[in-house]
């Protein structure tokens, strides 16, 4: 792999010679009730630098970067601009002294075109839109910076990557110099985010100022400069040169803890699948209508007992169709879901429950939990057909099981009476993730629909929630992990199938996956190819 | 660790912020009045509980509120909106009068005429709401605007009864005839006047209690209005449960009307229900839509009402405040519940 820090051509080190640090924050901190979000933050950017800042999920980047664009004010410290004290006290401030934040989900305007969003708050003219010369502003703009951007397109055409282009271009016509990138990696493909970082390249070459977010250790080295590691509202390393360190090393500081780090790296292995499986997931010819459009067309995938299947492609490809009418909310338009060989296509939700079916919804919070209720019937909710046969509400009963899962995920909440609204998300993840698994424990061969089950979660939940499935497999059970990180289903999955455009034109067998080829079936350029 | 007993605490200070403000304002109104406040409440409170006939009509009041205020409850509980309160307690009403006329034939006792009458009206009330229920779950209509509108059908139902076919000619005003001594309640403080359908509502009530915290089916009826889609994923059907739910609320809120026919007025009249249904609602808020807690906290609106209605009588004190200071009792313990949610995202 090419080396991007070469070709930017700057030597990478703490000090970039005599000037002060384009922006420099000084013990920052900020408090949110009990918690201690930023806690003596030093931090420093240089000039023309691609900075990546890493953390799990609530160390404090996002917290941080706010402060910096004026989302929030800090409790305590200063931020010095070019060695100059400043008071950033909204994105208005921020953006005057040339720090933006480009918007991590896409803040567009589908129906109109690129260069029309682009000016959208900064129209120019009085009554009338000077539209040739605005138009002729941002494809200039475009063109200096090297983005390939058609400023004509109309945005909802564009795929996600060319979106987050677009985001940048906005920023770069309100005259941003330092641009915040929040995780823009996540939802993309590979050759997007090869794409991406270029474009990012180019950007520095002609005198802007990268600061990128992430929790991605591979994309942290292949793109920065240096590297600025947080953990628990603080930062562990400040400013490292990322030509100094290695993915062992930052996971040290990112966990803190010595014994495990080496074991968080390294990926578990799959359970073993016998070649004589019966299927238990039989999707035949699936179609599915949804108003004023064919969500899914013609679908077929097979999970068998023991196996763990993904399903990649990009966001809206049709997963979230394809999941619901599993479950039984859609209903289809043709073709057979078979569970353990019965027909289950006309079933509704819960006689396909207690046939073994369980999921792990996309939206844990908009499907998955009961907010004004305690954690307790928050877990038990789907896990009652079982628990309570008799209709009788059992309390104890359901406590004993909740505890259990509690205990065994390491649930952080006092005790099981707690609201679950009041949950930090990897914990409300854990109580779904340890309600599908109890359901599935009902059945010899039951299947689990997994939608992005490991979203904004931090490594190590990631890793327990990704052995939780393989423990769902080994015991007999079928997994459909559905999610836009291919890295998590290439390391996760016996095959992969890919979706694009509510069809699945390819599935791969593992263990070697083939990235790149898996990338060019998300985006669907098979098909152009073929065509 | 403290999740809960901070919650706890929160409630504590919702209600005696509310208690604290109600008596400012009102030792305010009385002082503006010239009157010496320490008397006045003294009367106020020997109106409303220090004496047998006080404590009486304290508890008539409180028995309708209760099933009305619990018929709100059990709607809201699975996320649906029974605002029609007042067209079902009419109905149940109507209902309880009929069958108690039919039974007047049958010369039964009230061993046999009492439980027929009440069931009647827990039945009206049911029918009443029952094609807003369906309405709801077969069209999605919403149920807010087919439940109140019923309240006027229901207004002019008994309008008609009790002027016509059921008119007492003896009366000269738009009441029915007398039910029979078999469907009319006893009475549990016969100086007083009180009768015995605030046992009647309590015991409603904690069953009503023992139903959503006790059943599965009482499960899925609060998951259902906590998160639908949820429940949904989880199996549970939102069609039954809300249809389900509506009806009870509606049997409720008749067996109220049924009450006070049996237990008051021993006929049906026009202003059976001087709008229970809508105080039911600010009672429910009130009392967290927990049936347990909506027995002392319409113990506690009944003494208000009967407070203030005697303060009126002794310092003239405004009937106009008297709601305002409902009003300003839910505000404040709405604004504190949802201080209390806010404050709640940053625990964990």
């Amino acid at each position: 792999m090419p080396s991007l820090t070469e070709t930017s051509g700057r030597g990478a080190g703490p000090s970039f010679g005599a000037e002060p640090p384009f922006v420099h924050a000084q013990g920052i901190s900020k408090r949110f009730g009990a918690i201690q979000a930023l806690d003596g933050v030093n931090f420093e950017v240089a000039r023309g630098e691609i900075h990546v800042v890493l953390g799990e999920n609530g160390a404090g980047k996002t917290s941080l970067m706010s402060v910096l664009t004026g989302l929030y004010q800090a409790d305590a410290g200063e931020i010095l601009v070019d060695g100059r004290p400043v008071r950033i006290t909204s994105p208005a401030d921020a953006l005057r002294l040339g720090i933006a934040m480009v918007p991590q989900h896409v803040e567009l305007v589908n129906n109109l075109t690129v260069w029309e969003n682009v000016i959208l708050g900064r129209e120019q003219g009085g009554l009338f839109l000077r539209r040739d010369h605005q138009r002729q502003q941002v494809a200039e703009l475009a063109q200096r910076y090297d983005l390939p951007i058609d400023p004509d397109a109309v945005v909802a055409s564009l795929a996600a990557g060319q979106k987050q282009k677009v985001e940048i271009l906005k920023m770069l016509h309100r005259q941003a110099r330092l641009l915040i990138l929040d995780e823009p990696t996540t939802y993309l493909t590979p050759q997007e985010v090869d794409s991406l970082f270029g474009t990012l390249t180019s950007l520095v070459q002609r005198g802007m100022t990268v600061i990128l977010v992430t929790h991605k250790l591979r994309d942290a080295l292949r793109i920065g400069n240096r590297l600025t590691v947080m953990r628990g509202g603080r930062v562990v390393a400040a400013g490292v040169p990322a030509s100094e360190t290695d993915e062992l090393q930052l996971v040290r500081w990112l966990i803190g803890g010595q014994d495990e780090t080496g074991q968080l790296l390294e990926a578990e292995p799959l359970p073993p699948l016998g070649s004589e499986a019966a299927p238990v997931l039989q999707v035949e010819n699936l179609s599915v209508q949804v108003p004023g459009r064919v969500a899914l067309r013609d679908i077929s995938l097979t999970v068998r007992a023991g196996e763990i299947v993904g399903l990649a492609g990009v966001a809206g490809s049709g997963q979230r169709e394809l999941a619901e009418a599993l479950v039984g909310l859609l209903p289809t338009a043709g073709g057979r879901v078979l569970l353990n060989g019965t027909d289950i296509t006309a079933w509704p939700v819960a006689h396909r429950l207690d046939a073994g079916l369980a999921c792990i919804p996309e939206d844990r919070l908009r499907e998955g939990i009961l907010p004004s209720m305690p954690i307790v019937e928050t877990f038990v909710l789907g896990l009652h057909r079982y628990l309570f046969p008799d209709g009788r509400y059992r309390i104890g009963k359901a406590l004993e099981a909740a505890n259990r899962v509690i205990d065994e995920y390491k649930v952080k909440t006092p005790h099981a009476w707690f609201p679950t609204a009041a949950l930090s998300g990897g914990n409300v993840q854990k109580v779904i993730v340890g309600r599908a698994v109890q359901m599935c424990s009902y059945h010899r061969h039951p299947a689990l629909v997994a939608m992005n089950p490991t979203r904004g979660l931090d490594v190590r939940t990631v890793r327990d929630v990704h052995h939780r499935l393989r423990q769902v497999a080994s015991q007999g059970g079928a997994v459909l992990l559905v999610s836009e990180d291919l890295d998590e289903l290439m390391g996760n999955c016996h095959r992969i199938a890919v979706i694009y455009q509510g069809r699945v034109d390819a599935v791969f067998d593992g263990p070697d996956y083939d990235r790149y080829q898996i990338g060019e079936y998300m985006l669907g350029r098979h098909e152009r190819e073929a065509g | 660790m403290e999740g809960a007993a901070r919650d706890w605490r929160w409630s504590v200070l919702a209600y005696a912020l509310a208690l604290a403000l109600t008596l400012a304002v009102t030792t305010v109104i009385i002082v503006a009045l010239g009157h010496d406040p320490i008397p006045a409440y003294r009367t106020a409170l020997k109106d409303s509980v220090g004496t047998i006939g006080g404590l009486s009509q304290t508890l008539n009041r409180m028995t309708p509120l209760l099933l009305a205020s619990l018929a709100f409850a059990l709607g809201f509980k699975a996320g649906a909106f029974n605002i029609g309160m007042d067209g079902q307690i009419y109905a149940g009403a109507i209902l309880a009068t009929g069958v108690g006329f039919l039974l007047a034939d049958l010369e039964v006792g009230r061993i046999v005429g009492l439980p027929v009458a009440l069931l009647a009206a827990g039945v009206g009330g049911a029918l009443w709401i029952l094609l807003p229920a369906v309405m709801r779950v077969v069209w999605g209509v919403n149920e807010i605007f087919t439940t109140v509108m019923l309240n006027f059908v229901a207004t002019l139902l008994v309008e008609y009864l009790a002027t016509g076919p059921w008119n007492d000619p003896m009366a000269g005003e738009a009441i029915t005839l007398p039910v029979p001594r078999g469907v009319t309640l006893p009475m549990l403080l016969a100086r007083g006047g009180a009768h015995s359908g605030v046992i009647l509502a309590s015991i409603v009530a904690l069953a009503a209690w023992a139903f959503l915290y006790r059943t599965r089916a009482g499960y899925e009826l609060r998951a259902v209005g906590s998160n639908p889609l949820a429940a949904q994923m989880a199996g549970i059907s939102l069609r039954r449960v809300h249809l389900l739910a509506l009806l009870l609320s509606g049997a409720a809120a008749g067996l109220g009307g049924g009450i006070e026919v049996a237990g008051v007025h021993h006929r049906l009249l026009l202003g059976l229900t001087p709008d229970y249904g809508i105080m039911g609602i600010l009672i429910a808020v009130l009392a967290g839509f927990h049936p347990v807690l909506l027995i002392p906290a319409n113990f506690a609106f009944a003494v208000l009402v009967a407070a203030s209605d005697s303060l009126q009588r002794t310092v003239g004190f405004p009937s106009a405040a008297v709601f305002m200071l409902q009003a300003l009792v839910v505000i404040i313990v709405i604004g504190v519940q949802a201080l209390q949610q806010r404050r709640r995202r940053f625990v964990i």
